[in-house]
C-alpha cells in the first residue's frame, strides 16, 4: 500500500513537472524575444505572444508535401515527446526530477539526439533543397556539440561523484562558485546550450534566409499543428538547457514539502527568477554577436570542448591527483 | 522459368538451418534453466581424429551466450535468404555452392566457438575463413567482387600466420594444446614472451574483428558477398573473434600488464573513429554498413579496454560494467547490423543499384522493409529507447568509475576522454545513418530504377522486423538481456561477487521505464493534435517547380563532415570549369570528389611495395645457369655437414 501511495505521488509530481515544463516554455521565449527587444530600442512583442501564436498554429490548416511519408507526421509528436523525456531528468525549481538515478546525465543528450535524428530525417522529406541543407548543417552541428555537451557534465560527475543530474545539482551546493573548474564547465556548456538552443553565433532563430537558417531550414515544410509542436518542443527545449546551466550556477538544492506552500512557492519564484536572469543574458549575447559561418563553427565548439578538458584536468590538479 | 528442383532445394535447405536454429534455442532455453556446475566450470567433449589426436570441446556460459548470438542469426539470415536466393534461381545461378559453403559457414562458426585447444581451434578457423571466402566470391561475375575476396583471402591468411605462430610457440612450451594447459604456464612465461604472445593474439584476432589497422578487407568483403552473408558476417562472425579474446587472452593468458588495456581502448577508439568517418562519406549502401561495423567492433573494444584497465587496477565494479556493456553492445549490434544489411539487400534486389545518389522515396514503395530499417537506424546510432544507447550508456559508466576509483595519475584525464570520443563517434553515426535512411528511404526517387522499386519477398521484410522486436523485446525486457549476459559473466568474474542480476536490475529497468514513457507520451501528443485539416501539396520551392535534381544528395548531406575532416579522410575535390576562352560564359563543369583510403596508402601500399623489392632483391639467385645452382647444392651440402656433424 505504501508502495502503491509511492508510485502514484511519484507519477503525479512527474506529471506536474511536464505541465510545468509545458506552461513555462513559451513564457521564456516571450521574455527572450521582449529583452532583445529592449536592447534593439524597439517595442518587442508581448510576453505572451509565443502561446498565442501556438494556439493560432493549432488553428491553422496543414499543408503536407506530396513526396512525404508518415515520418513528416510522426516527427513533430517524437520530437515534443522525447524533448519531454529529456525533461524528465533536469532537476525542477525544487532540485527533484522524476527520473533521477544512476547515469540520467547521459539521457539528457540522448534524448535531444534522438529529436535531433527525426527532425533531420524529416528536414529530407520534401524533396527540396532548404530541407536537405538545414538537415546537413544541423547533423554537423550535432557531432560538434555532442562531445562538449557530455564531456561537460562528465567533468560535473566527477566534481560531486554522481551520475545523477539530481544529484550532480544538490552535491554542487558543497562546491565553491569560484572553483575552477566549476567555471570551465559553465564556460563550456554555456556555450555548447547556445548551440544547441541554435541561437547567434551559431544559428539565427528569427531568420528564414535559405542561406544561414539551420534549425528553421528543417522545419520550413512544415505548417498548421506539426509546426506548432515543433516550434513547441524547441522553446521546451531552451527552457531545459536554461534552467539545467542555471541549477548548475545556483543549484538550489533537494527542497521537501515540509517548508510549507510558502516556501515552496519561494523556491519556484527563485527558480523563476535564475532562468529569466540567464534568458536575459543569453538574450545579451545574442545581440552582441553576429552569426558565425557554419565553417567557423568547429572553432567555436572545439572551444567549448577544450574548455571542458581544461576542468577536468584542473580538477584533478587541484585534488592533488594528478 | 524457375527451376523447381532448386527451389525445392534451397526451401529444404533453408528450412531445416532455421528449423535447427529454433531446436538450438529451445534446448539451450531449457538447459540453460535447469541451472548447474557447468556453466562455470564447462562441459567437455572430445572427437578422435586419429593418429593419436583427439579434438576437445567445451561448452560454458561464454560459449552458450556467443551461441545464442549465432543461432540467433543464422535462424534469422536463413529466413532471409529464403527469400533472397530466389533470385539467383531466376538468373539460373547455381545455388549448390551457395548451400554447401553456407551450412559449412555456420558449422565450423559452431566449432571455433566450441574449441577447446589451439589445434581444434586452427582447424575450424580456417574452415571458417575458407567458406566465409568462397561465399564472398559467390558473385564471382563481378571482378570487384574477385578482388574483395581476394584481398580477404591475403589478409585472414597473414591473420593465422600470427595466430598460428603464438599458439605453436605455446604447444612447444607446454607441450599440449590444450587452452587450460596453457593458463597453467602463463605465469612462468617472460614478460618479452607473454607480450609477444598478446600481440599475435591481438593482430590475428583483431584482423579478423576489424580493428584498424587491420581492417581493409572488411569494408570490401562485407559489401561484396550476397547480402545474408553480409549480415552473418557482420552480425556474426566478427564477434566470434571479439569472443576468442575473452577465451584466449582474458581467460588463457590472463591479467596482463596494464598497457594491454590501454591498447584494446587506443585501437578501440580509434577503429570506431575511423570506421564512422569512413563511412559518414560513403554513398554505397553496403559499403557505409560495413565501415559501420569496424565502428562498432571499435566500440566492443572499448568496452575490452575498460575490462582490462579495470583489471589491472583491481576494480571488481567497473569489470562487471564493461562486461556487461560488451555483451549487450554484442548482442544490440548483432541485431542492428542484420536489420540493416537486409535492408540494404532488399533496396538492392529491388532497384539493383547500391549507389544511395540513384535512391529516394523508396519509404512509399516499401514500407515494410522501411520500417524495419528505421528501427535499425535509431539502435546502431546509439540513441534511446533502443538498445543501442544502454550498450554505451553503461560503457560510460563503466569508464566513469573506472576513472573515478583510481587514486592519480593521467589515466584520469584519459578515461573521460574516452568518453568525449564516444560521443563524437554517436555525432557522426547520426549523421552516417540519417544519410543511409532518408537519401534512400525519403523524399522522391532520383532514378526510374528507385521509381519502379516494389516489395520484396515476404520473407525478406519478415525477417528484419523480427530482429526488430526482438531489439524492442530486449529493451522492454532488460531482466531477461540481463540474465543472458549473466551466463558469460559467470565465467569471468572471479570471486563470490554480488550476482549481477541484484546489482543492476535496478538500474537497467530504466531502459524499459523510458521506452514506456516514450511511447505512452508519443500517444499522448498524437491523440492531442489530431484535429485539425491537412491537405497534401507540392514542395514549396520559392515558386520554382520541383525536380529529382534539386534534392539534397548523399554526397552533399556529408560534405560539411568531409570538409572537417579533410586530413584524416585524405578527400579532395576538383572542380574545372570550361570557360571556352571567355571569362564569364560557363560551357562545361566538370567535379570530381575522392575519398583516400588512408590506411592503405600509409600502411599497406609500403608494405607491398617492400616486400616487392624483397623479393626482386631475392630473384638475383636464380638467375638460370645450372652451374650456379650446382654450386648451391654444393654450399647447402657443406653447410648441413658442418651443423650436423
Amino acid at each position: 500500500m505504501d508502495g502503491l501511495f509511492m508510485i502514484l505521488t511519484h507519477l503525479l509530481m512527474g506529471l506536474g513537472q511536464l505541465a510545468l515544463i509545458l506552461v513555462a516554455a513559451p513564457l521564456l521565449q516571450g521574455f527572450i524575444k521582449k529583452s532583445k527587444a529592449f536592447w534593439q530600442m524597439r517595442q518587442g512583442p508581448p510576453i505572451l505572444q509565443p502561446y498565442r501564436d501556438l494556439r493560432k498554429l493549432l488553428k491553422k490548416e496543414e499543408l503536407i508535401s506530396e513526396h512525404a511519408s508518415w515520418i513528416f507526421l510522426l516527427t513533430p509528436r517524437i520530437a515534443l515527446a522525447a524533448t519531454l523525456m529529456a525533461g524528465l531528468v533536469i532537476p525542477n525549481a525544487w532540485g527533484w526530477a522524476p527520473l533521477s538515478g544512476w547515469g540520467t546525465l547521459f539521457l539528457f543528450g540522448a534524448s535531444l539526439g534522438l529529436v535531433r535524428l527525426f527532425l533531420t530525417l524529416s528536414g529530407l522529406e520534401g524533396a527540396g533543397a532548404f530541407g536537405g541543407m538545414g538537415s546537413s548543417r544541423e547533423l554537423f552541428m550535432g557531432l560538434l556539440t555532442e562531445p562538449a555537451l557530455l564531456l561537460g557534465l562528465i567533468v560535473l560527475a566527477f566534481i560531486t561523484g554522481t551520475t545523477s543530474l539530481q544529484g550532480i545539482t544538490v552535491g554542487l551546493q558543497d562546491v565553491s562558485p569560484l572553483f575552477i573548474p566549476r567555471i570551465l564547465v559553465l564556460i563550456a556548456l554555456g556555450m555548447v546550450s547556445i548551440a544547441e538552443m541554435g541561437r547567434i553565433p551559431m544559428d539565427n532563430p528569427d531568420t528564414h534566409l535559405e542561406l544561414t537558417m539551420i534549425h528553421e531550414g528543417m522545419l520550413l515544410e512544415y505548417s498548421g499543428t506539426s509546426l506548432a509542436l515543433l516550434s513547441f518542443a524547441e522553446q521546451v527545449k531552451q527552457l531545459l538547457l536554461i534552467s539545467l546551466l542555471a541549477q548548475i550556477i545556483w543549484p538550489s538544492g533537494l527542497i521537501s514539502v515540509n517548508v510549507g506552500l510558502l516556501g515552496m512557492l519561494l523556491a519556484l519564484g527563485f527558480a523563476g527568477v535564475k532562468v529569466a536572469v540567464l534568458g536575459f543574458f543569453f538574450a545579451t549575447v545574442e545581440s552582441l554577436f553576429v552569426k558565425r559561418r557554419l565553417f567557423r563553427a568547429p572553432h567555436y565548439l572545439a572551444t567549448s570542448t577544450a574548455s571542458a578538458i581544461l576542468a577536468l584536468i584542473s580538477l584533478w590538479i587541484i585534488r592533488g591527483q594528478i | 522459368m524457375v527451376n523447381k528442383g532448386s527451389q525445392s532445394v534451397r526451401q529444404l535447405l533453408m528450412s531445416l538451418s532455421i528449423a535447427l536454429a529454433v531446436v538450438g534455442l529451445i534446448l539451450g532455453t531449457i538447459l540453460i534453466s535447469r541451472g548447474g556446475e557447468w556453466i562455470t566450470s564447462g562441459l567437455r567433449f572430445f572427437t578422435e581424429a586419429g593418429a593419436g589426436l583427439s579434438l576437445t570441446w567445451k561448452l560454458d556460459g561464454l560459449t552458450v551466450f556467443f551461441l545464442f548470438i549465432l543461432l540467433l542469426g543464422q535462424g534469422l539470415s536463413s529466413l532471409y535468404a529464403l527469400g533472397y536466393l530466389k533470385e539467383y534461381e531466376e538468373k539460373k545461378k547455381s545455388l549448390w555452392s551457395f548451400h554447401v559453403c553456407w551450412l559449412l559457414f555456420l558449422g565450423s562458426m559452431f566449432g571455433v566457438l566450441l574449441a577447446d585447444d589451439g589445434f581444434t581451434f586452427l582447424l575450424t578457423w580456417e574452415m571458417m575463413s575458407l567458406f566465409s571466402f568462397f561465399l564472398v566470391l559467390y558473385e564471382h561475375e563481378d571482378p570487384q567482387n574477385r578482388k574483395a575476396a581476394y584481398i580477404y583471402l591475403v589478409m585472414t591468411h597473414v591473420a593465422t600466420v600470427f595466430l598460428t605462430s603464438a599458439i605453436l610457440f605455446l604447444y612447444t612450451k607446454t607441450g599440449s594444446f590444450a587452452f587450460e594447459v596453457w593458463t597453467g604456464v602463463v605465469p612462468s612465461l617472460s614478460t618479452i614472451q607473454l607480450n609477444l604472445i598478446f600481440l599475435a593474439f591481438f593482430i590475428g584476432l583483431g584482423t579478423k574483428a576489424g580493428f584498424v589497422p587491420f581492417h581493409i578487407w572488411l569494408p570490401y568483403a562485407h559489401s561484396a558477398s550476397p547480402s545474408p552473408v553480409s549480415t552473418l558476417m557482420s552480425g556474426v562472425m566478427v564477434k566470434v573473434a571479439l569472443y576468442l579474446f575473452i577465451r584466449l587472452v582474458w581467460l588463457t593468458l590472463g591479467p596482463g600488464p596494464v598497457w594491454w588495456g590501454w591498447l584494446f581502448l587506443l585501437i578501440g577508439a580509434l577503429s570506431a573513429l575511423v570506421g564512422i568517418l569512413s563511412a559518414s562519406v560513403q554513398s554505397d549502401l553496403k559499403k557505409l554498413l560495413a565501415f559501420s561495423t569496424i565502428e562498432n567492433v571499435g566500440i566492443l573494444g572499448m568496452a575490452l579496454g575498460s575490462a582490462f584497465l579495470a583489471r589491472s587496477w583491481n576494480n571488481s565494479w567497473a569489470i562487471d560494467l564493461a562486461f556487461i556493456a560488451f555483451f549487450w553492445h554484442t548482442l544490440q549490434h548483432m541485431l542492428f547490423k542484420s536489420l540493416l544489411f537486409m535492408g540494404a539487400g532488399n533496396i538492392i534486389q529491388a532497384t539493383h543499384t547500391r549507389n544511395l545518389e540513384r535512391l529516394g522515396g523508396l519509404l512509399k514503395r516499401m514500407p515494410k522493409t522501411g520500417l524495419g530499417a528505421l528501427i535499425g537506424i535509431i539502435g546502431i546510432t546509439a540513441l534511446p529507447p533502443l538498445g543501442g544507447f544502454w550498450g554505451e550508456f553503461m560503457l560510460f559508466q563503466s569508464l566513469w568509475v573506472n576513472t573515478s576509483y583510481l587514486t592519480n595519475g593521467w589515466s584520469k584525464v584519459f578515461l573521460p576522454l574516452a568518453i568525449g570520443i564516444l560521443a563524437l563517434v554517436g555525432g557522426l553515426s547520426m549523421a552516417t545513418f540519417v544519410k543511409w535512411f532518408g537519401i534512400s528511404f525519403l523524399g522522391q526517387a532520383r532514378s526510374p530504377v528507385a521509381e519502379d522499386a516494389k516489395e520484396v519477398h515476404p520473407a525478406q521484410y519478415i525477417a528484419p522486423l523480427i530482429v526488430g522486436g526482438l531489439a524492442v523485446l530486449s529493451v522492454l525486457w532488460p531482466t531477461a538481456t540481463l540474465a543472458l549476459i549473466d551466463l558469460p559473466l559467470s565465467v569471468l568474474r572471479t570471486g563470490g561477487a554480488v550476482g549481477v542480476l541484484s546489482t543492476f536490475e535496478a538500474p537497467l529497468n530504466l531502459s524499459s521505464i523510458y521506452l514506456i514513457l516514450l511511447i505512452l507520451l508519443t500517444m499522448i501528443v498524437v491523440i492531442l493534435s489530431k484535429r485539425g485539416i491537412r491537405r497534401v501539396t507540392a514542395t514549396w520551392n520559392c515558386g520554382q517547380p520541383l525536380t529529382k535534381s534539386m534534392q539534397y544528395t548523399a554526397g552533399g548531406l556529408t560534405n560539411p563532415i568531409r570538409v572537417l575532416f579533410t586530413k584524416v579522410l585524405g578527400s579532395h575535390r576538383l572542380v574545372e570549369g570550361d570557360f571556352a576562352g571567355t571569362r564569364y560564359s560557363l560551357r562545361s563543369l566538370t567535379y570530381e570528389g575522392r575519398i583516400k583510403e588512408v590506411f592503405e596508402d600509409i600502411f599497406y601500399r609500403p608494405a607491398i611495395r617492400g616486400l616487392l623489392w624483397l623479393s626482386s632483391r631475392i630473384l638475383k639467385l636464380q638467375s638460370g645457369s645450372i652451374h650456379l645452382y650446382l654450386g648451391y647444392l654444393l654450399i647447402t651440402v657443406v653447410v648441413v655437414l658442418i651443423l650436423g656433424r
